[in-house]
């Protein structure tokens, strides 16, 4: 209390009372009458004014600097998407012109028809044919951006989906007799992880954008009904009728979808043998249990 | 007359020459900045208590400013400066609010 109203008692400077008392004459002089003492003044004011604008156009100034350096950000971040599209779409063509070779040296060699099979039981190869399409979504009311503040989202979170919540309704997908299952374009392999980074579900490390559509190719008559009779489905009412998410499932008759991006060999090796001999050596099963996502 | 000319001279100056400010020197800015205010508006309050002294007005101005900035540069070079500068802001602050009151008390009479 003391400091402050010391503070508030000597807010006006000592020197001026001190000059008065000096000249004697308090209370007669309001403003400098000699030349020198009003350019004095005029210094002072002068320099006030300069300190108190400059500071203001540079505080201004910066303004159009920060925009600029957050644009330039953008900018970047957008260019680097777009880069890595560029390099994802040249890996799927190189990966279709590999999957060609392959088909048709296996032609050469005698054939072998299990492969294509395979690879789309795994993953590897986009498929197409009936099945179900799941559209899930948060519960009305959650923001839908992930824009999220965290320390207003409090211990209770209901209506918002949970990557755990969306393994164990694909987990019961494949439980009712899916054949290949992808979320959002995102085709799921027997090496794809469902996970979290903050409010976002990542499959395969890609973030997820609400809603998430489920589509699993099995049979259209069978696979809405076990679904509802799996754990998985069982799982997806309680969610509804608990917390309030969104979620449709309609039978298809056609469904496309895609094969998995970012496989990569892991133990297979190409033969240095004759091309013939590392047409047949190419085996779906090390290429296909081996193959990983990164 | 001479002391107006000299504030729109700040001014004009402030604006047009543009003076590029060093990087080390803009964290002292919005301290300098309090600090003239201060001086200001102790002058102002000083002219209507009828005891202004350009001299004391100048020096007063300079010194508080180069203080101000000393501190923070110290509080800087110690790890505190941020806490420094709010002390310095709120000091300075207080001097401003109890000055304006003065000067109001004196041209309006309450």
């Amino acid at each position: 209390m003391r400091l402050l109203t010391t503070v508030m008692d000597q807010s006006l400077d000592e020197g001026y009372a001190a000059a008065a008392r000096a000249r004697g004459e308090v209370g007669k002089r309001r403003l400098p009458t000699t030349t020198r003492g009003r350019l004095l003044l005029a210094l002072g004011l002068a320099l006030a004014a300069v300190v108190v604008t400059v500071s203001g156009v540079t505080a201004h100034d910066d303004e159009p600097a920060l925009a600029r350096q957050h644009d330039a950000l953008v900018q970047k971040v957008t260019a680097g998407t777009a880069a890595a599209d560029k390099l994802q779409q040249q890996v799927e063509a190189a990966r279709t012109q590999v999957d060609q070779e392959q088909r048709r040296a296996l032609k050469e060699s005698g054939g072998d028809l299990a492969l294509t099979d395979l690879a789309a039981a795994v993953g590897t190869g986009a498929v197409h044919g009936p099945g179900l399409k799941l559209v899930l979504d948060d519960a009305t009311g959650t923001d839908s951006g992930g824009g999220i503040d965290p320390r207003t989202a409090d211990d209770f979170s209901g209506g918002r989906l949970h990557d755990h919540d969306l393994q164990l309704i694909v987990n019961g997908l494949w439980e009712s007799g899916a054949e290949a299952v992808a979320v959002n374009g995102q085709r799921l392999t027997s090496l794809s992880a469902i996970r979290a980074a903050g409010d976002a579900i990542l499959v395969d490390n890609r973030p997820l954008v609400p809603p998430y559509t489920v589509l699993a190719v099995g049979d259209e008559k069978r696979l809405p009904g076990a679904f509802q009779d799996s754990s998985g489905g069982q799982y997806l009412r309680i969610l509804e009728e608990s917390y309030g998410i969104k979620s449709t499932a309609t039978a298809q008759r056609s469904l496309d979808l895609p094969a998995a991006v970012g496989f990569t060999l892991r133990l297979a090796t190409p033969d240095s043998g004759t091309p013939s001999a590392a047409g047949s050596t190419i085996a779906p099963s090390p290429s296909t249990t081996g193959a990983a996502k990164q | 007359m001479i002391a107006v000319l000299g504030l729109v001279a700040g001014i004009v100056v402030g604006l047009f020459v543009q003076p590029s400010v060093p990087a080390s020197v803009v964290p002292y800015l919005p301290i300098a900045v309090v600090a003239a205010l201060d001086a200001v508006f102790g002058g102002v309050r000083a002219m209507l208590d009828g005891i202004f002294d350009d001299k004391v007005f100048v020096v007063s101005f300079l010194s508080n400013v180069v203080v101000a900035a000393l501190i923070v540069f110290l509080g800087d070079q110690l790890g505190v400066g941020s806490q420094l500068s709010t002390g310095v802001v709120v000091v300075l602050g207080i001097r401003i609010f109890s000055n304006a009151a003065a000067i109001r008390r004196h041209v309006f009479r309450a």
